[in-house]
């Protein structure tokens, strides 16, 4: 448990160092302080009665559909820049590992390879998950100290983007260990990211494509891959507390994160440095 | 318990390239018995598979072929590196790191619990002899003698019983190196076993007493550091030798050297020498010296390395 710690640490350490974790952090902040300053605008400008309404800690329908579509933006620009943000930061905190004259002090030292990599896999995770939830827990309480609109959607919501990240983190961790290349990294991830939302409209492929073998492999790739778009629908609904029409586009990404990282694990094992 | 700290086995890797599929050879069927608390240098000229074979050591890179055990238990198991203390040659140690954090991670990783680590931590690097402004002061900011001397300190963190050093002193200047020197012999005093991976063969002459030379990735001679050096010939030395003898001495000679009023001569029977001591004596010379010839331990490296002999002296 203490060498995980360690790793972990190293890991914040390294993101503090490389002003990846005080960029997001100062990215989040000005979006928030934003944020609070748009909603001070509405204020001004709003119905006499949604300000009545606050005094009466009553919202209506309206000020709480409002707040339920911000909170949707946000997750939506956390879930899109946020995300190519922090694959672009990370790609170079997982090749780092690798480096020679660091790889081979820390695999000679009494720990595992699965050890050392998920280690940092999961500290590189934290870092931006500590971000993600600072800024959704961030702008929920000053949604709910202002509006008085309190639902657990938002918060929530920053458990998908956590989730689709460490998928992608996946991806970023096994090409590192294949090709040590941070730039193959950041290509592959941004690629998903593009790729996937056209997979996502499936069914208008499949009326486009005349030929059958092309549409298999739509279908073949659609549900290969992580369906970054599918799940953003999905965030998007729980924020407006609307009914989720599937959770598989979530479980089949789970999947390919899964098996992409044991990929990268079983690949880290054999490679010699 | 093994006999032996470090003990190989037929260990072999090649490497091949990637499209061509041409192999390499750089560790070729090497076995080799490291003893428990033995002070061991791995000689051999540049891309000869020192690196790699220390890899395989480590589990870094997995041999082809072989294995390689420390103290009898083969070290892909990750229990089996605990007792190994490691400083890589090219290191990369992580520049936003402290010496102090640097120190308290790699024991952290090495299984120390943090009191442990907090009184370990200012011992070793006063022991390695930096300072306490060196303590907190980013690695980025140290210079290559600091960073040899703080990658000694974390290889010793864990009070390890096995120290595998490669190029410990380079970049260190002539002060640090007899400094590395006696804290590797303190350390050898308390039965440490250190694995010597170096270039400088006076370091490894004046600290291993056993060495092994590899030479194209094959183990080209191994045995300890007196025997290595022991020359096959006797020298004499004599003072004020007069011009007629020296010319029938020298004729005898397998070399000589002159100089200074002083005739050094190196013969290949005692009983060559012995005549040549008789001639000195005879014409009344002094005898400076006597004794069997020794080689330098570059020498021997040489020797092994070019397949040919050195000449001692220029024998005219």
């Amino acid at each position: 448990m203490k060498t995980t710690f360690a790793i972990i640490v190293d890991t914040f350490r390294e993101a503090f160092a490389r002003r990846i974790f005080w960029g997001f952090f100062a990215c989040c902040t000005l979006l928030m302080l934003f944020l609070m300053f748009i909603m001070r605008v509405d204020v001004v400008q709003g119905a006499i009665a949604t300000v009545t309404i606050f005094g009466r800690n009553a919202p209506s329908t309206d000020v709480q559909r409002l707040v339920h579509q911000a909170q949707g933006v946000i997750a939506m620009i956390m879930y899109f820049a946020g995300m190519a943000l922090s694959c672009f930061a990370s790609a170079g905190l997982v090749s780092a590992v690798f480096e020679q004259g660091r790889v081979e002090l820390l695999l000679s030292k009494p720990v595992s390879r699965t050890h050392l990599l998920l280690g940092r896999y999961a500290g590189n995770v934290l870092v931006v998950a500590t971000n993600i939830v600072y800024l959704v827990f961030g702008s929920w309480i000053i949604f709910g100290l202002k509006t008085g609109v309190w639902g657990a959607g938002f918060p929530l919501s920053s458990l998908c983007t956590i989730f689709i990240f460490g998928v992608l983190l996946a991806l970023i961790v096994l090409i590192g260990v294949l090709w040590d290349s941070a730039a193959i990294a950041i290509m592959a991830s941004f690629a998903i990211m593009i790729v996937t939302p056209i997979l996502a409209q499936k069914s208008t492929l499949e009326r486009l494509l005349s030929s059958e073998w092309s549409r298999d492999v739509v279908r073949v790739l659609y549900y290969a891959l992580p369906k970054t778009s599918d799940v953003s629908i999905i965030i998007w609904n729980l924020i407006l507390h609307q009914p989720v029409a599937s959770w598989m586009p979530v479980w089949s990404t789970a999947i390919f994160g899964a098996v992409v990282l044991a990929l990268g694990l079983w690949r880290f094992e054999r490679r010699s440095f | 318990m093994s006999a032996y700290a470090i003990e190989t086995d037929g260990l072999t890797k090649v490497f091949r390239t990637r499209f061509s599929g041409r192999e390499l050879r750089a560790v070729d069927n090497i076995s080799l018995r490291v003893p428990v608390g033995s002070t061991y240098g791995l000689l051999g000229p540049n891309g000869a598979g020192k690196t790699t074979f220390v890899k395989m050591l480590l589990s870094c890179t997995h041999p082809t072929a072989g294995r390689a055990m420390v103290f009898g238990h083969d070290t892909r198991g990750a229990e089996a590196r605990r007792p190994i203390g490691y400083l890589p040659e090219n290191h990369r140690f992580p520049t936003y790191m402290t010496g102090w954090d640097m120190l308290d991670f790699y024991g952290a990783l090495s299984g120390m619990d943090t009191a442990v680590r907090r009184k370990r931590i200012p011992e070793l690097l006063n022991l390695v002899g930096l300072d306490e402004r060196a303590h907190n002061l980013r690695l980025g900011k140290y210079s290559k003698g600091m960073l040899q001397r703080v990658g000694l300190a974390q290889a010793l963190i864990h009070s390890p019983k096995l120290l595998v050093l490669d190029e410990p002193s380079d970049g260190v200047d002539p002060v640090g190196r007899k400094h590395i020197r006696d804290v590797l012999h303190s350390l050898e005093q308390q039965g440490v076993t250190i694995f010597l991976n170096s270039h400088l063969l006076a370091e490894v002459e004046l600290f291993c007493r056993e060495v092994a030379i590899i030479q194209k990735g094959k183990l080209a001679l191994s045995g300890s550091v007196e025997d290595l050096t022991q020359g096959s010939g006797y020298r004499v030395e004599g003072l004020h030798v007069p011009e007629k003898i020296e010319t029938e001495l020298r004729a005898r000679a397998r070399s000589f050297a002159a100089n200074n009023g002083s005739l050094q001569l190196l013969y290949g029977t005692r009983e060559e020498a012995n005549q040549a001591v008789d001639l000195l004596r005879a014409a009344g010379c002094e005898i400076e010296s006597l004794g069997r010839s020794r080689s330098t331990l570059e020498e021997v490296f040489m020797k092994t390395v070019e397949g040919e002999p050195q000449a001692q002296g220029a024998k005219a």
